[in-house]
C-alpha cells in the first residue's frame, strides 16, 4: 500500500514542511505498515468522500490534508481540513508523520 | 466610577467638540485625551455613516455605544479533536492551573480591551459574543486556526513549535479573524485572502505592542515571537518590519514571505500564498506606523479598521483597493499629512495609490 500525504495552510505554513510524503508500505517495518493499514481500513477510506466537509464561513488559519492511498488496483485521494472529525483519519495523518520523522500534526 | 459610566461621561462631554479638533487631540493630545478622542470620532464616524448610508457608501458595522460585554471562556480538548471540549476557564472565576487556559483568558481579554477602549467595538461581533477558545487541541498539533466561531489552539511538538497560546499576539490574530468575517469578509484565498491574514497581523501586533505599552519605533513588529522552539534559528514566524527575514533554519527552511509587489508569490499552494503575501501589506503598514508616530493603534490602526468596516471593500478586494480606501479614509479623518504617509508606505512596496471609484460599478469588481 502506497500513501501521499500533503498539507499545506494554517497559521504557521511552512512551505518547506508541505512537501508530499510518500510512504511505501512494504518498505517500513511490519508494525508500522500494520498500524497505517489498519488506519486506512477502520477509517473506511475508499468510502469517505471526496472532499470533507468544507470549512465554516469565516474559517481561517485552518490546514488543508490532501491524503492518496494506492492498494493494488484501488486508487483514491481525499481532501480534509481542520479539525479534522474522524479519528481514525486524524491518528492515520498522524501516524503518517511520525513514520516519515515529522511531529504529529 | 465604573468603566462603563466613565466611557459615557466622557462620550458625552466630547459632543460639543468639532471634528477638526478632535482630529488634532487625537494627533497631539495626552493618551487619555487621544483614547476619547479616538472613540468619539469613531461615533462620529457612525452618525456621518448613518446618513452616508443613505447614499450607499460608509462603514459597515455600527459601533456600540452600550455596556461593553467581555464573557471569555477557555476550555481543553485534552489533546483530542472534539471541540469545544471541557470547561476550564470562564469570565471573572478564579485562575486555573493550565497555563495555556491562562495565556488563552489574558490574549483574549487584551484583544477584547483593544477593540472596545480604542475603536469601540464591543467583542468580535461588536454585540457582545462570547469569545470561545479551546486549548491542548490534537496531538502535538503545530497550529491555531478560527474554526468560524471559536479560536482553537495546539500545543505544538516540542521540536519545531511551542504552544501556540505563547504568543498574545496569536490571539490578537484569531480573534481578528472573527472581526473580519463579520465584517469586510474577504475571500480567503489569493489577495483578498492575504489582506484577510494581514488585517490579522495587524490587529494581533497592535494587541501585543498596546499590553506592553511600546509605541511603533519601540515595538519588535514579530508575529509569533516565542513560538519557535529552542534549536530552531528564527526569531518568530513572520516580521512585519521585514517579511523574509523571521527565520532560516535547515528543519523548516527559510521565511517565504515578500516585502514587496515585484517578489509577490504566485503560488497554488496556501490558498494562494494567503500566508506569504500578507508580508506585503503587512509591511505597509509597518511603514505607515512608523512614519506617523506614536503608538500605532490611535492613528494607523484605526485607519485599518475604518477601512475594514468600510462598505466599500468588496469582498474579493486586492491589495490596490485596499491601498486605496486607506489612504481615502485617512484623508478623511486626518488630512492630507497622514494621507501622505500612507500614500508613501503602499509606494514603498509597490502599490501606487489611485482614486476610491465610488461608483455603483465597484461593488461588482472581479478579480
Amino acid at each position: 500500500m502506497k500513501i501521499t500525504l500533503e498539507m499545506s495552510g494554517g497559521f504557521a505554513h511552512l512551505p518547506a514542511l508541505s512537501r508530499p510524503l510518500a510512504i511505501d508500505t512494504a518498505q517500513i517495518e511490519p508494525q508500522a505498515r500494520a498500524e497505517l493499514e489498519a488506519l486506512v481500513r477502520q477509517s473506511r477510506f475508499f468510502d469517505q468522500p471526496l472532499i470533507g466537509s468544507a470549512p465554516a464561513k469565516g474559517a481561517a488559519d485552518y490546514r488543508y490534508y490532501t491524503i492518496t492511498v494506492v492498494d493494488g488496483p484501488r486508487a483514491y485521494t481525499i481532501q480534509l481540513t481542520d479539525p479534522i472529525r474522524d479519528i481514525y483519519l486524524e491518528k492515520l495523518v498522524s501516524r503518517l508523520r511520525g513514520i516519515a520523522g515529522k511531529p504529529p500534526l | 466610577m465604573n468603566h462603563t459610566n466613565h466611557h459615557t461621561h466622557q462620550v458625552r462631554s466630547c459632543y460639543i467638540i468639532p471634528p477638526y479638533i478632535l482630529e488634532s487631540i487625537a494627533r497631539t493630545g495626552t493618551e487619555n485625551q487621544r483614547a476619547c478622542a479616538l472613540r468619539t470620532l469613531g461615533l462620529d464616524g457612525r452618525i456621518r455613516s448613518e446618513r452616508g448610508l443613505r447614499s450607499g457608501v460608509g462603514p459597515r458595522g455600527l459601533q456600540s455605544v452600550g455596556a461593553p460585554r467581555k464573557n471569555r471562556l477557555i476550555y481543553t480538548a485534552a489533546n483530542g479533536t472534539t471541540l469545544p471540549g471541557t470547561l476550564i476557564r470562564s469570565e471573572d472565576q478564579g485562575a486555573s492551573a493550565d497555563l495555556a487556559a491562562e495565556e488563552a483568558y489574558a490574549g483574549f481579554g487584551a484583544t477584547f480591551d483593544l477593540y472596545w477602549d480604542v475603536y469601540g467595538r464591543n467583542s468580535i461581533d461588536d454585540n457582545g459574543m462570547d469569545l470561545i477558545g479551546t486549548v491542548h487541541y490534537g496531538d502535538h498539533y503545530d497550529n491555531a486556526f478560527w474554526d468560524g466561531t471559536q479560536m482553537v489552539f495546539g500545543d505544538g511538538d516540542g521540536t519545531i513549535f511551542n504552544r501556540f497560546t505563547i504568543a498574545i499576539d496569536v490571539m490578537g490574530h484569531e480573534l481578528t479573524h472573527g472581526v473580519t468575517a463579520g465584517t469586510a469578509a474577504l475571500e480567503y484565498h489569493d489577495q483578498p485572502g492575504a489582506l484577510n491574514e494581514s488585517i490579522s497581523d495587524v490587529f494581533g501586533s497592535l494587541v501585543k505592542q498596546r499590553s506592553l505599552g511600546q509605541t511603533a519605533a519601540q515595538a519588535d513588529w514579530l508575529i509569533g515571537a516565542g513560538l519557535l522552539a529552542p534549536g530552531i534559528n528564527g526569531v518568530a514566524l513572520r516580521s512585519m518590519k521585514a517579511p523574509g527575514t523571521a527565520y532560516d533554519d535547515p528543519l523548516i527552511g527559510n521565511d517565504p514571505q515578500p516585502d514587496h509587489m515585484s517578489r509577490y508569490v504566485n503560488t497554488p499552494s496556501d490558498q494562494g500564498g494567503v500566508h506569504i503575501n500578507s508580508g506585503i501589506p503587512n509591511r505597509a503598514f509597518y511603514l505607515t506606523a512608523i512614519a506617523i508616530g506614536g503608538n500605532s493603534w490611535e492613528v494607523a490602526g484605526h485607519i485599518w479598521y475604518r477601512t475594514l468596516l468600510d462598505s466599500r471593500l468588496s469582498v474579493n478586494a486586492r491589495f490596490q483597493d485596499f491601498a486605496d480606501l486607506t489612504a481615502d479614509n485617512a484623508n478623511q479623518i486626518y488630512g492630507s499629512s497622514v494621507r501622505a504617509a500612507i500614500v508613501q508606505a503602499w509606494q514603498d512596496i509597490g502599490i501606487v495609490i489611485g482614486e476610491v471609484n465610488t461608483s455603483a460599478s465597484e461593488f461588482l469588481r472581479g478579480n
